[in-house]
């Protein structure tokens, strides 16, 4: 902390690592955390070794298995071209867990960083807060579909629309929590030892502000989560037979009454990822606010 | 003669804390009785304990008798009609306990109603009574608090506490919050009501000079316990305990302490002065101006006392100091350097040769740095030497300023307010600045506290040599501590020159009028000047 380098690193990153882990670690395991922390780990950890624990190829066709329901050999049966749901959903996970690796940090930097210049430079919060307001004017979905006709199918328009939901949110929060902790009597101390704009960013304002980013890091992949499969379940994301959680269960939706584990397999994971994120969100909130009170 | 209020045995529990332990203490009729302590005494919490206003997770015993009926175990129905009717609260911020939203007259009745006054008119004729006793004119009872001075709002908060006719009044810090010419008139006014109503005042204050004004008796706590009970006169000739002596001690007293040798203003000014202000004018738009034609200046290793109540722009001329603030007119010089025309980075080269120690030590340290990161944040900002010798460096001035090295592996909120305001203070001298700039920098400390803040300061000042702009509304900190003393009001200078000439023999009327504010804490001495100016102003 004390190294005088004053590079052009991103700020966010810069800081995570050295200041992240002193509130957080307790408020993840026990309670709430750690409930929220053994959901999504039991699901991540899935996906990562679906190659290994899947029995079947996602897409191999099984002779005489169609629609079966659960059994010891197919967990969640088969469907309706011969295909193991278990594998499938296995592999399906990995989908969606891309989503949440690749566009909730990008949405979180990319937001982050124009809520700090927002909150530096007048006319470019009033150009952020405008352009915050279009984003949101669309439901997710309705925007998915508009990137998707442009882009054509796949993963890509859903990385962009979870990238899209997320910057106004992670924008606002930074710009709000970057003004208020920009009054406080330390950050003019520090201004008034001759500290440059750029050091009071980086060593006062990121440092105090974390902790409600990591929070709506929390919260955003639960949300990204959710927006995936939905947009694999109108089908305008991961184009088949490739399987996404949101795909296997819009498949299962024609055969509801001859193999009721095909849905509920997958909508079962979707609600282990959504509820374990946003527990650990939860979690971690509580633990600020009494962090707050204590100092 | 029975108490109106005894008060046996009390205890109060916190999870965790316990704040008030086997508390005794009888008030009278007709009497106030003074409750000293420092923060965490549990003095507010014995007061909140008699009203039945302690948080749940607060757990008492013990015993409150007021006028043969026990309080502890009241249900809230009977506990409410004691309180506003029995017993009446005057709390420190007059600011916040009036609804913003409502007029003040209707406030008054609103506290008249809940009391049984059923007709409106009645009400109305009443609210303008008592704003009238404390010396509000009655037809600005349809006026909004925010249309009322810091000092009228204390007034209406008064009234706002009378209007049922308490036999009790207890008043928390009433006059912490207020500037010293506004505490005086509060002061002479709870008298007066006092003697009036014969009322029991349960007055809870850390300012010595408001006991030996008001008070009859004085109970001394600390943590949690009645250390003694006196007689006024008593106390303050004789405290019997060793705290209670310390306690008085540390209270800085006018034209007391020798004003510090200087042979600096002796020695030809061969450099130029650390600060020098001439004409200085600052004004925000639409105000009128914060500093109105000012020229002062401080002399390399002196220490120049600021002095003036809010709004006097004293605050305002640190900022232009540091160079946070550009002059509206007339010129402002940095050791000689002419601040103005001056570019960002440049002004950031001067602020190296500028330390700063802020009012608040728990709000200028950046809560998730450890002390030692605070201290050596300066160096680091201007790369001064190597890690390891910002490190040293750092821990030298901890050893200056009486911390041990263990202190700087803690966080902020693991110190006492006390020793947070030494890190700042180490942070603020970590470069060597030829100029400091204090800003109220013991107005959030015991009094205890600040004597030693206040000694330490002196010493270091010896040490460094550093030149100092000294800002505070306390005029006897000020004549502890400055060569000079500059005071100002609405933004004008009235009077600059040596601090036992100003304090002692002042030229302007206000600075009069504002050393004849400050309680002196001597029941006596107070007595005598309350007698001689009820004369004056009676004639």
């Amino acid at each position: 902390m004390s190294a005088p380098e004053l590079g052009t690193s991103e700020p966010l990153g810069d800081a995570e690592p050295d200041q992240g882990p002193r509130v957080r670690r307790g408020a993840l395991l026990r309670g709430r955390g750690l409930a929220g922390l053994s959901l999504v780990g039991v699901v991540v950890l899935a996906g990562l070794l679906a190659p290994l624990i899947a029995p079947y190829s996602p897409q191999e066709q099984l002779p005489d298995a169609n629609l079966l329901g659960a059994s010891a050999g197919h967990l969640f049966g088969t469907d309706e071209v011969n295909r193991d749901v278990f594998s499938r959903v296995l592999h399906g996970i990995r989908a969606d867990l891309l989503v949440c690796l690749i566009a909730v940090p990008c949405g979180a930097v990319l937001g982050g960083l124009l809520g700090l210049v927002a909150s530096q430079y007048g006319p470019a919060d009033v150009a952020a807060q405008r352009a915050f307001d279009i984003v949101l004017a669309f439901p997710p979905i309705i925007l998915g579909i508009g990137i998707a006709a442009v882009t054509g199918v796949g993963m890509l328009p859903v990385i962009c629309v979870v990238i899209g939901a997320e910057l106004p949110l992670f924008g606002r929060l930074v710009r709000t929590a970057t003004l208020k902790v920009r009054e406080l009597p330390y950050v003019d101390a520090a201004e008034s030892m001759g500290a440059t704009r750029a050091w009071v960013l980086r060593k006062h304002v990121v440092p105090n502000i974390l902790d409600a980013v990591i929070v709506q890091l929390a919260l955003s992949a639960s949300m990204a989560v959710f927006i995936s499969s939905a947009m694999n379940f109108i089908g305008i994301g991961v184009r088949p037979p490739s399987p996404s959680l949101g795909g296997v269960l819009a498949d299962a939706m024609a055969q509801l009454g001859t193999n009721d584990m095909y849905a509920i397999g997958p909508l079962l994971v979707i609600v282990m990822l959504v509820l374990g994120f946003q527990l650990i969100a939860q979690a971690l909130l509580a633990e600020r606010r009494h962090g707050g009170d204590a100092s | 003669m029975t108490a109106l209020l005894q008060i046996k045995d009390l205890t109060v529990r916190f999870p965790g804390v316990t704040a008030v332990r086997d508390l005794a203490l009888e008030l009278h009729r007709d009497e106030v009785l003074a409750v000293v302590g420092e923060s965490g005494s549990g003095k507010s919490v014995t007061a909140l304990a008699v009203l039945g206003l302690l948080p749940r997770t607060a757990a008492v015993s013990g015993s409150i008798v007021l006028d043969g009926q026990e309080l502890l175990g009241l249900d809230e129905e009977r506990l409410r009609r004691v309180r506003g009717a029995r017993i009446a609260l005057v709390f420190q911020e007059p600011s916040t306990a009036l609804n913003p939203v409502e007029r003040v007259g209707w406030q008054i009745g609103e506290v008249l109603r809940a009391h049984g006054t059923a007709s409106r008119r009645e009400r109305r004729e009443r609210a303008a009574e008592l704003l009238a006793q404390v010396g509000i004119p009655p037809e600005r009872a349809r006026d909004y608090p925010h249309q009322f001075s810091g000092g009228q709002k204390q007034r209406i908060v008064l009234a706002l506490a009378l209007a049922a006719d308490p036999d009790v009044l207890i008043a928390d810090e009433p006059t912490t919050a207020l500037d010293v010419t506004v505490q005086a008139e509060i002061l002479a006014l709870l008298r007066e009501l006092q003697r009036d109503r014969e009322l029991a005042v349960l007055l809870i204050t850390h300012n010595m000079g408001v006991v030996a004004d008001l008070a009859d008796r004085v109970a001394v706590m600390r943590s949690g316990r009645v250390l003694e009970t006196q007689d006024v006169h008593r106390i303050f000739a004789a405290p019997s305990t060793p705290y209670a002596r310390r306690l008085l001690a540390s209270v800085p007293q006018l034209g007391v302490q020798d004003p510090p040798a200087l042979d600096v203003p002796a020695s030809a000014p061969k450099s130029p002065p650390a600060f020098a202000v001439t004409d200085l004018v600052v004004d925000y738009p639409g105000h009128p101006a914060a500093l109105d034609r000012v020229t002062l200046s401080v002399a390399p290793g002196e220490v120049l006392g600021i002095v003036g109540e809010s709004g006097s722009g004293k605050s305002t001329l640190g900022r232009v100091a540091t160079g946070r603030l550009r002059p509206s007119s007339g010129t402002a010089r940095l050791f000689g350097t002419d601040l103005a025309p001056l570019r960002r980075s440049d002004l950031r080269a001067l602020r190296r040769r500028v330390g700063v120690v802020h009012q608040d030590p728990a709000a200028s340290l950046d809560p998730r740095r450890t002390v030692l990161e605070s201290i050596t944040e300066p160096l680091d900002i201007h790369r001064v030497g190597t890690p390891a010798e910002r490190v040293a460096r750092a821990e030298e001035l901890l050893d200056q300023v009486a911390l041990t090295r263990d202190h700087g592996a803690r966080l902020p909120r693991e110190l006492s307010g006390g020793q947070r305001q030494r890190v700042a203070l180490a942070r603020a001298l970590v470069l060597e600045p030829a100029l400091l700039l204090a800003d109220e920098p013991t107005s959030a400390l015991d009094v205890s506290v600040q004597a030693t803040v206040l000694e330490l300061f002196a010493e270091l000042q010896r040490r460094h040599g550093f030149a100092c702009l000294f800002i505070s509304h306390d005029l006897a900190v000020v004549d502890q501590v400055a060569d000079r003393v500059a005071v100002l009001r609405s933004g004008r200078l009235l009077e600059l020159g040596p601090a036992d000439q100003v304090l002692t023999r002042p030229t302007s009327d206000y600075t009069l009028e504002l050393l004849e504010s400050v309680p002196l804490p001597d029941p006596e001495a107070q007595r005598a000047r309350r007698a001689a100016g009820r004369l004056k102003t009676s004639a």
